[in-house]
C-alpha cells in the first residue's frame, strides 16, 4: 500500500478521453473509490486542480505535440507511480499511423492553414519519453483492469493483468473460433487478453485493440491469413489502434505505404 | 495544460482592458480554454480555443474499408463513439444502396438511445449540475447530495449497459457493420434490460423535475436552432437537416447549407452556415424542432416543467432539454425492445460502389456530419467529419460575447465561473472537435 | 464389448429424453446456436442437429448439410463436455480479513447440476475417464469435479463416420464405445442400437422396454463402426511413444514448429483432457474480502511458468514441447494413460492448422520394427544354415573381412549392432558382429585370436560354413536422428560400428555433426583404412590416434579419449556409440558424460562369452541381462552400476 489515501491524478495527452472516462464508468465503484483515493487532478471530472505531487498518475493519450513532450517529463517528475492507460498511451494509438508518413502533408490535408497547428511528426507511447511503472492496455482500457489496478494499489499486490492471448478468454466464454469456423480474420492469437474476447463473441475478428501479447507470432498468423486473401488486406489488420507496437510495425508500415501511394493528398478538403 | 503554477482562472487588468482567461476548461471532454477581452464594458474578443492535440482522423481513414472506418472514427470521441459509428454506417449504406432489415434499423436506434442515456446522465449529473449547486465536481456534490449523484450514476450505468449489450462495451463498441451488426441479441437477452429501463424511466422523469428547479443565470437570446427533423421519429438517425429559420436539406447534403473554416486560435475547424449566422445544435434544438415527435412520456415531463420559450432562449436551461431527452431515450428504448423480433441474419450482404457517402445523425451534443469519397476499390479516398462542437463553437463564442457584459460587475472569480458554466451548457466535446475548442477571454 | 440390449426406433428418441429428464435432470446434447455447434440443454429430439454433419480439417471447420438425416451426424463439438464437468471458471473460496486482522477462509461448496449428457462421442467419454484419473483418481481430488461427475449420466453414441482430423482409433478410444458410459448407442437409418454400460443404464433400458436387436441391425451397426475405423487408419503409432518422445527433447523440429505455433492456447482450451488452471483473485477495494476463483489456464501462456526470477518456459518452442510431451509421454508416467484421446480438436481448432499427428511423426517417428529377441532362423541353438564365402579381404596382418552369402535370406535382415553365430564344423561356434550388409552378403570382420578364428579367416572363396542369426539387440540409431553423432571405436571395435557409419552416411541429412574417433594399437592395426577418406568426403569428421607409432606416422599418438578433448556437447545434443576394450569404453563414457552427453544416449556394445546367442545357455549373463539376448548393445544408463565393474 503506497499510502492510506493515495493522491491520484488523471491527465490526458492526444486521445479521445475514453480511457479516463472508464473511471467514471465504474458507476458502482466510483463513490467508494473517491472515498479511498484523493482525485486531486482530473480536469474532465472536477474543477479542483493540482499540479501534484501525485502518488499515482494515470496518463491517457499519446505524446504528439512539442508541448506534450515537455509536459510528460514534468508529470513524471511529480509522480511516484506513473501508469499509462490505453492504446494511445501504451502504443501510440490510431494516430501513430502518421509515424510512417510525412506529417506536414497529413496536417495540410486536414487543415487549410497547416502553419497554425503545432504537432510532432510522431504520436508515440509515453514510455518512449519517460519510464512507466505500469500499463493498462486497450482501446479503451477494460474497466475491470482499472479497478484491479486501483485495488492492487490499495492492497499492495501486483495487479493481475494476464499475459495470455485473447483466445483463452474466448474459449473460456465457450465461443467457437471465428477464424477456423467462419474464415473471419482474427488477431486474437497474437493479441493480449483483457477485453474478454468481445469481438469474437460478437461474431467478428479481434482487431488487436489491446495490442500484441508476449511471444506474438505475427509472421505465422500473417502468412496463414494471407493464404486466403491479399497481403494488403492482412497488412491493414495490423494497421490499427496498436500499429506502432513493435511486433505489428512491419505489416502496419506496409499498409500505410500502400494507402499513401494509392491516395496521395488532395488539396482543398472542403471541395 | 496540467501546469497550474498560476491559478487556472486568471483575470488580468492592463490599462482599461480586462482579460478573462481559463487556462483549461474542466468538466468538459477534451482540452480547450477561454480567452475573453473586454474594453469599456464591451466584449472585443471571445475565443473558445482548442488546444487538444490534432489527430488527423480525416487522413487516417484514407485507404481503409467502410467497416474499418466505422471502427476508426469511433475513436474520435470516447463519450459518443456510437454517434460516429452511426453517421458513418448510414453514409456508407446510403451510397451503397443497402436496405437493412427494419429490426436492424430499430436496433440502431436502441443502440443510439443507450449512448444518449449515458452521455446525458454523465453531463447532467457529473459535469453540469455542480455548476448550479456550487460544487467543483460531483464528488463534492455527492458528499452533500448522495442520493442524487447515485441516481445519476444508475442512469448512466443503464445507458452504458445498453450500449454494451448491443455493442460489447460502452466505449468504442464493436458490433456495428455496414449492412447491420456483427451480432444481434436474442429477444431474451433484452428482457433484463427492459426491466431496468422501466426503473430508469421513473428516475429520468425525476431528473427532469430536479433539473427544472436548478436556477439558471438570467440570460435570453433567440438562437438559430438546427437539428434533424423527421415526420414521425424523434431526431436521431434520419430526417432532414432543418433550422428554426427555414434551412431544410437532406441528411447527406449538409455541405449545401454549411461549411467549415479554420481559425488561428483553434486546432478545430469551425463550421458555420453559409449565410454566416451562428447556430445551436443539441438537445435544446431537438426538443424544440422535433418536439412533436417526443415520446409522450418525455413530452409530459417537458410540459410539467412549465418552461416555454425560456428553454431555447436561455442556454443554461439546456440541462432541462437534456433531461427531457433522457426520458425520451429510455422510453423509446423500452418501445423498441417490446417490438423486437430478432432478424434472421445480423447483417445483409452489400457491395461497395464508388461515389460520395454522406450522412448526418444526432450525436448527444448535436448534429454530426460525415462525408466520404469511396473509390473503385471500395476504399475511402477522402473524408470530412464535422462534429457538433465545431458547429456550436461559433454559437458559443457569440453567446460569450453576448452574456459576458452581464457578469462583468460580479467578482472576477464568479464571473469566470459563469462564463465556464455557459460553455458547459453546450456539453462541448473537444476531442471530437479537433477539430475543436479553448476559451480565452481578452477583455479589451 | 457390451452386448446389444435393444433397438430404439428413431421416433422413440423423445421417450429416452423424457426418461433422462425425470427428477429434474437437465439433458445436455449437441445443438446449433447461431450456426455454431455447442453442447446445450435439450428439451426434445427437435433440438438436436438432425441433418447436419461437419467438414473438419487442420485449421478449418464448416458445418454442412447431410443428406443422411442423422441425428448425431456431427463429430465432436468445438468444445467438449469439459464445460460442464470442469467449468472454465469455478469459485474456490472467499478469504476475508477483518479490521482487527482476523482472517477466515470459506471454501466453496460444490453444488453440481444434475445433468445427462446425450449424444456423446466415444473420444469424449474417454476424455471423461482421463479427467477422472487426473482430477479424482489420485490421493488429492478436485471436489467440484467429482461432484459434477457423480451427478451426471452419459449417453454415448458410437461414430459411424470419421472426420479428417479424427484419430481415436490410434489412441484406442473409438470409434466404438467401450467404457465410461451409462448407455451407448449406434445410430442406424431408422433408429439406434442401444446397450447399457452401468447399473443406471440398465435401469433406463429396462424402463424403455425396447425390442431386441435383430441380427441385421447388429451387423449393420458393427459394419458402420468398422467403416469409421477403417477410414481413419492408424495415424499415430503409440508403440514406445513415451520413450520416443522423451528421447527427442532436443529435436530441431521443436524450433521449427514454434515458427508456426502461435502459442495462442486454443489447442489446450479445446482439449477435453487439459486440466491446467490458475487461481484468479477478485478483491474488494480494501482487500477485506477476496474471492478466489479457479480458471482454465494453459501451458502456452506467458505467465504459466513464470516466477519472480523469470520464466521457465520463455519461448514458444519450450511451451509447445511441454504440451506435446505432456500429452503423449509424461502423462503416461503420471496417470498411466495418454493425455490424448484422438478427438482431433487441437488439429481442427489450431488457427494455423498445426497437426499433432504430423509433429509426432516428425519428432518421434515410430521405431523401425526391430527383431526383438530371436528371429525364426535362430529359433534354436541348432538352427544353422549354410553360407558360402564370396570373398576374403585382409584388413591387417591378423584380421580379415569375409563376405558370406547366406543360404537363408533372413540373415540379410541383420541390423546394425547385431551378431551372428559362425560355425565351422569341428570348431566351437563364434559370435561375430556383423560389420556390413551389402550386395546380398553378410560381411564379418574377424581377427585371428584363436584356432577357430584363424581357421575361419583362412577360408577361400567358395568355401562353406554355418551361420545362425541375426542375434541380439542392435544399436538404437533412431535416437541419434537430428543430433550430433559421436562414434568412438578401439581396434577391432570399429567392425560393429561400421553399420552405424553406413546408415548415417546413407541418410546423412537426418543427422547433424558426425564424428568418428578411432584408436588402434599401431598404424598397421587400423581397419578399413581405404574407406576412411570416402567417409570424410561424405560428411563425417574422421579422427584417428594410435598407442604407439614409428616415424612414418604423422598422426596423433595417445589414447582414444584424447580425440574428444576439443569437443563439448553441453549445448549440442549428441548421441554416442562406443565399442572397444572394456577399459577403453569406460574411459570414453566418462569423458563423454563429462562433455555433456547424457548416459541415456551413450551406447556401448558389450563382449561376453556367448555360446547359444539366445539367452538359454547362461554363459553371458551380467546382472539382470543375458548379453546375447538383451544386448549386446546397451545404453550406459541401462547398465547402472554394472558398467565397468570387475568380476560381474
Amino acid at each position: 500500500m503506497i499510502s492510506d489515501r493515495p493522491r491520484v491524478g488523471v491527465v490526458k495527452l492526444a486521445s479521445c478521453d475514453g480511457c479516463q472516462l472508464t473511471l467514471l464508468d465504474l458507476e458502482d465503484e466510483l463513490l467508494p473509490i473517491v472515498g479511498r483515493f484523493d482525485l486531486i487532478e482530473f480536469p474532465e471530472a472536477t474543477s479542483l486542480r493540482s499540479a501534484g505531487p501525485y502518488d499515482v498518475l494515470l496518463v491517457e493519450g499519446a505524446v504528439s505535440t512539442p508541448e506534450q513532450a515537455e509536459e510528460i517529463v514534468h508529470l513524471r517528475a511529480r509522480s511516484r507511480l506513473l501508469v499509462s492507460i490505453g492504446a494511445c498511451a501504451t502504443a501510440g494509438g490510431i494516430q501513430a499511423l502518421r509515424n510512417w508518413t510525412d506529417e506536414p502533408d497529413w496536417r495540410a490535408s486536414v487543415y487549410p492553414e497547416a502553419g497554425w497547428i503545432e504537432s510532432l511528426a510522431t504520436a508515440t507511447p509515453v514510455s518512449e519519453y519517460v519510464p512507466v511503472d505500469a500499463e493498462l492496455r486497450g482501446c479503451p482500457i477494460a474497466p475491470g483492469q482499472l479497478l484491479e489496478l486501483l485495488t492492487a494499489l490499495r492492497i499492495g499486490r501486483r495487479p493481475q493483468l494476464p499475459a495470455e492471448s485473447v483466445c483463452l478468454a474466448c474459449k473460456r466464454r465457450g465461443n467457437e473460433c471465428v477464424l477456423v469456423a467462419r474464415g473471419i480474420p482474427c488477431l486474437g492469437p497474437v493479441t493480449v487478453a483483457g477485453c474478454g474476447a468481445l469481438c469474437p463473441t460478437f461474431g467478428r475478428g479481434c482487431y488487436a485493440c489491446f495490442g500484441p501479447r508476449e511471444e506474438a507470432n505475427v509472421a505465422s498468423l500473417h502468412g496463414w491469413l494471407a493464404a486466403d486473401r491479399s497481403t494488403q488486406e492482412v497488412d491493414r489488420l495490423f494497421a490499427g489502434f496498436t500499429a506502432w507496437s513493435p511486433p505489428f510495425r512491419e505489416p502496419a508500415a506496409r499498409a500505410v505505404a500502400v494507402a499513401e501511394t494509392h491516395h496521395p493528398r488532395k488539396d482543398d478538403p472542403d471541395a | 495544460m496540467h501546469e497550474v503554477e498560476a491559478a487556472p482562472e486568471a483575470v488580468t487588468e492592463v490599462g482599461d482592458v480586462t482579460r478573462f482567461a481559463v487556462k483549461q476548461l474542466t468538466r468538459v471532454e477534451g482540452e480547450g480554454r477561454l480567452d475573453l477581452a473586454v474594453r469599456d464594458g464591451v466584449v472585443t474578443q471571445a475565443h473558445l480555443e482548442i488546444f487538444e492535440a490534432p489527430r488527423y482522423f480525416e487522413r487516417i481513414v484514407v485507404g481503409r474499408t467502410p467497416d474499418e472506418v466505422i471502427d476508426i472514427v469511433a475513436r474520435i470521441c470516447g463519450i459518443c463513439p456510437v454517434a460516429y459509428q452511426m453517421s458513418a454506417v448510414h453514409a456508407f449504406e446510403d451510397l451503397f444502396g443497402v436496405a437493412v432489415d427494419p429490426q436492424i434499423r430499430a436496433l440502431r436506434r436502441l443502440f443510439y438511445c443507450g449512448e444518449w442515456i449515458e452521455s446525458h446522465a454523465l453531463h447532467v449529473y457529473l459535469l453540469h449540475a455542480p455548476d448550479f449547486l456550487g460544487y467543483p465536481s460531483a464528488i463534492e456534490l455527492a458528499a452533500d447530495h448522495g442520493p442524487i449523484v447515485e441516481r445519476g450514476l444508475r442512469l448512466k450505468k443503464v445507458g452504458n449497459d445498453l450500449v454494451a449489450l448491443l455493442g460489447g462495451r460502452p466505449i468504442h463498441p464493436i458490433s456495428v457493420r455496414v449492412g447491420g451488426f456483427s451480432r444481434v441479441p436474442k429477444a431474451a437477452e433484452l428482457e433484463p434490460m427492459r426491466a431496468r429501463l422501466a426503473g430508469a424511466l421513473v428516475e429520468a422523469i425525476e431528473t427532469v423535475r430536479w433539473v427544472a428547479t436548478l436556477e439558471p443565470p438570467p440570460y435570453a437570446r433567440v438562437p438559430r436552432l438546427v437539428s434533424l427533423v423527421h415526420p414521425t421519429e424523434y431526431p436521431m438517425n434520419d430526417g432532414r437537416i432543418t433550422s428554426s429559420d427555414g434551412i431544410a436539406v437532406a441528411p447527406s447534403a449538409w455541405t449545401d447549407a454549411f461549411e467549415e473554416q479554420q481559425v488561428p486560435w483553434s486546432n478545430a475547424l469551425q463550421a458555420r452556415a453559409r449565410d454566416g449566422v451562428p447556430y445551436l445544435l443539441g438537445p435544446t434544438a431537438r426538443v424544440v424542432l422535433g418536439g412533436s415527435t417526443l415520446h409522450p412520456e418525455a413530452a409530459a415531463a417537458l410540459a410539467e416543467t412549465g418552461l416555454g420559450d425560456e428553454l431555447q432562449n436561455n442556454v443554461f436551461r439546456s440541462i432541462v432539454a437534456r433531461g427531457v431527452e433522457l426520458v425520451h431515450a429510455i422510453a423509446e428504448a423500452i418501445d423498441i425492445i417490446d417490438a423486437y423480433r430478432r432478424p434472421v441474419e445480423p447483417k445483409v450482404a452489400w457491395e461497395a460502389r464508388p461515389g460520395v457517402a454522406a450522412w448526418a445523425t444526432e450525436a448527444p451534443r448535436g448534429l454530426l456530419f460525415h462525408r466520404y469519397e469511396v473509390d473503385e476499390a471500395g476504399l475511402v479516398s477522402r473524408a470530412q467529419i464535422v462534429p457538433p462542437t465545431s458547429q456550436n463553437q461559433r454559437a458559443i463564442e457569440h453567446d460569450l460575447a453576448t452574456f459576458a457584459p452581464s457578469v462583468l460587475e460580479l467578482p472576477h472569480e464568479e464571473a469566470t465561473h459563469r462564463l465556464e458554466q455557459l460553455i458547459r451548457s453546450y456539453d462541448p466535446c473537444i476531442s471530437c472537435a479537433t477539430h475543436f475548442l479553448e476559451l480565452k477571454v481578452d477583455e479589451r | 464389448m457390451v452386448t446389444d440390449a435393444g433397438f430404439l426406433p428413431r421416433a422413440d428418441l423423445d421417450r429416452l429424453i423424457g426418461l433422462l429428464r425425470e427428477g429434474g435432470r437437465t439433458v445436455i446434447g449437441p445443438t446449433l446456436d447461431d450456426g455454431a455447434l455447442v453442447y446445450a440443454e435439450i428439451g426434445s429430439a427437435d433440438d438436436l442437429p438432425t441433418g447436419w454433419t461437419d467438414d473438419a480439417a487442420p485449421g478449418r471447420y464448416r458445418l454442412v448439410r447431410d443428406e443422411g438425416q442423422r441425428t448425431f451426424g456431427l463429430g465432436p463439438p468445438p468444445q467438449g463436455l469439459k464445460r460442464f464437468t470442469f467449468p472454465s471458471r469455478a469459485p474456490l473460496a472467499v478469504a476475508e480479513r477483518t479490521a482487527e486482522g482476523a482472517v477466515t477462509f470459506t471454501a466453496a461448496v460444490p453444488d453440481p447440476p444434475r445433468l445427462a449428457f446425450l449424444g456423446v462421442r466415444p473420444c469424449e467419454v474417454a476424455a471423461l475417464l482421463v479427467q477422472d484419473r487426473v482430477l479424482a483418481g489420485g490421493p488429492f481430488v478436485d471436489e467440484d469435479y467429482r461432484a459434477r461427475r457423480q451427478a451426471s449420466l452419459v449417453v454415448a453414441v458410437a461414430c459411424t463416420r470419421s472426420g479428417s482430423t479424427c484419430f481415436c482409433a490410434s489412441m484406442g478410444t473409438g470409434p466404438e464405445v467401450t467404457a465410461g458410459h451409462d448407455l451407448a448407442m449406434t445410430e442406424l437409418d431408422d433408429g439406434f442400437v442401444v446397450s447399457a454400460g452401468s447399473r443406471a443404464g440398465e435401469q433406463l433400458l429396462a424402463r424403455l422396454a425396447l425390442p431386441a436387436v435383430t441380427p441385421d441391425q447388429h451387423a449393420t451397426a458393427t459394419a458402420a463402426v468398422a467403416g469409421a475405423r477403417a477410414a481413419q487408419g492408424r495415424q499415430v503409432v503409440t508403440t514406445g511413444l513415451r520413450d520416443r518422445l522423451m528421447d527427442q527433447l532436443d529435436h530441431p523440429r521443436w524450433a521449427e514448429v514454434a515458427e508456426r505455433c502461435l502459442a495462442c492456447a486454443n489447442c489446450t482450451m479445446v482439449c477435453p483432457t487439459c486440466f491446467c488452471t490458475s487461481t484468479a483473485l477478485d478483491s474488494d477495494l480494501d482487500g477485506a474480502a477476496t474471492r478466489m476463483e479457479r480458471r482454465w489456464d494453459s501451458c502456452f501462456t506467458g505467465d504459466f511458468a513464470r516466477v519472480a526470477g523469470g520464466n521457465f518456459r520463455p519461448r514458444r518452442q519450450d511451451r509447445y514441447r511441454q504440451w506435446l510431451t505432456h500429452k503423449f509421454a509424461t502423462w503416461v508416467d503420471q496417470f498411466d494413460t495418454f493425455g490424448c484421446v484422438g478427438c482431433g480438436r487441437c488439429i481442427t481448432w489450431c488457427p494455423v492448422g498445426i497437426d499433432v499427428r504430423e509433429e509426432l511423426a516428425a519428432i518421434a517417428p515410430p521405431y523401425e520394427e526391430l527383431p526383438t529377441a530371436t528371429p525364426v532362423v535362430a529359433g534354436s541353438t541348432s538352427a544353422y544354415s549354410t553360407a558360402v564365402v564370396r570373398s576374403v579381404t585382409p584388413e591387417t596382418a591378423d584380421t580379415s573381412t569375409l563376405a558370406l552369402v547366406p543360404g537363408d535370406d533372413a540373415l540379410l535382415a541383420a541390423r546394425p549392432g547385431q551378431f551372428v553365430m559362425v560355425e565351422q564344423p569341428g570348431f566351437p561356434p563364434l559370435p561375430i558382429s556383423v560389420s556390413r550388409v551389402a550386395d546380398g552378403a553378410l560381411w564379418l570382420t574377424i581377427r585371428a585370436a584363436g584356432p577357430a578364428t584363424t581357421a575361419t579367416i583362412a577360408l577361400r572363396p567358395g568355401a562353406q560354413l554355418g551361420l545362425r542369426g541375426p542375434l541380439g539387440r542392435g544399436w538404437d540409431i533412431q535416437r541419434a536422428v537430428g543430433r550430433d553423432v559421436v562414434i568412438v571405436a578401439g581396434g577391432i571395435g570399429l567392425a560393429p560400428v561400421r553399420p552405424i557409419i553406413d546408415t548415417v552416411l546413407r541418410d546423412r541429412e537426418k543427422f547433424r555433426h558426425v564424428i568418428l574417433a578411432y584408436g588402434a594399437r599401431t598404424p598397421a592395426d587400423r581397419l578399413y583404412v581405404d574407406e576412411m577418406a570416402d567417409w570424410a568426403d561424405r560428411g563425417m569428421v574422421v579422427t584417428e590416434i594410435v598407442d604407439r607409432a614409428g616415424p612414418e606416422w604423422l598422426g596423433r599418438v595417445g589414447i582414444v579419449t584424447h580425440l574428444l578433448d576439443q569437443r563439448d556437447f553441453h549445448d549440442r545434443p549428441a548421441t554416442a556409440f562406443v565399442v572397444g576394450p572394456e577399459r577403453m569404453m569406460e574411459a570414453t563414457v566418462a569423458t563423454l558424460a563429462e562433455r555433456g552427453v547424457p548416459r541415456e544416449r551413450i551406447f556401448v556394445s558389450l563382449e561376453r562369452h556367448m555360446q547359444c546367442g539366445i539367452g538359454l545357455c547362461g554363459h553371458c549373463q551380467m546382472g539382470p541381462f543375458f548379453i546375447c539376448r538383451d544386448g549386446p548393445c546397451f545404453a550406459v544408463s541401462e547398465l547402472g552400476d554394472l558398467f565397468g565393474r570387475e568380476g560381474i
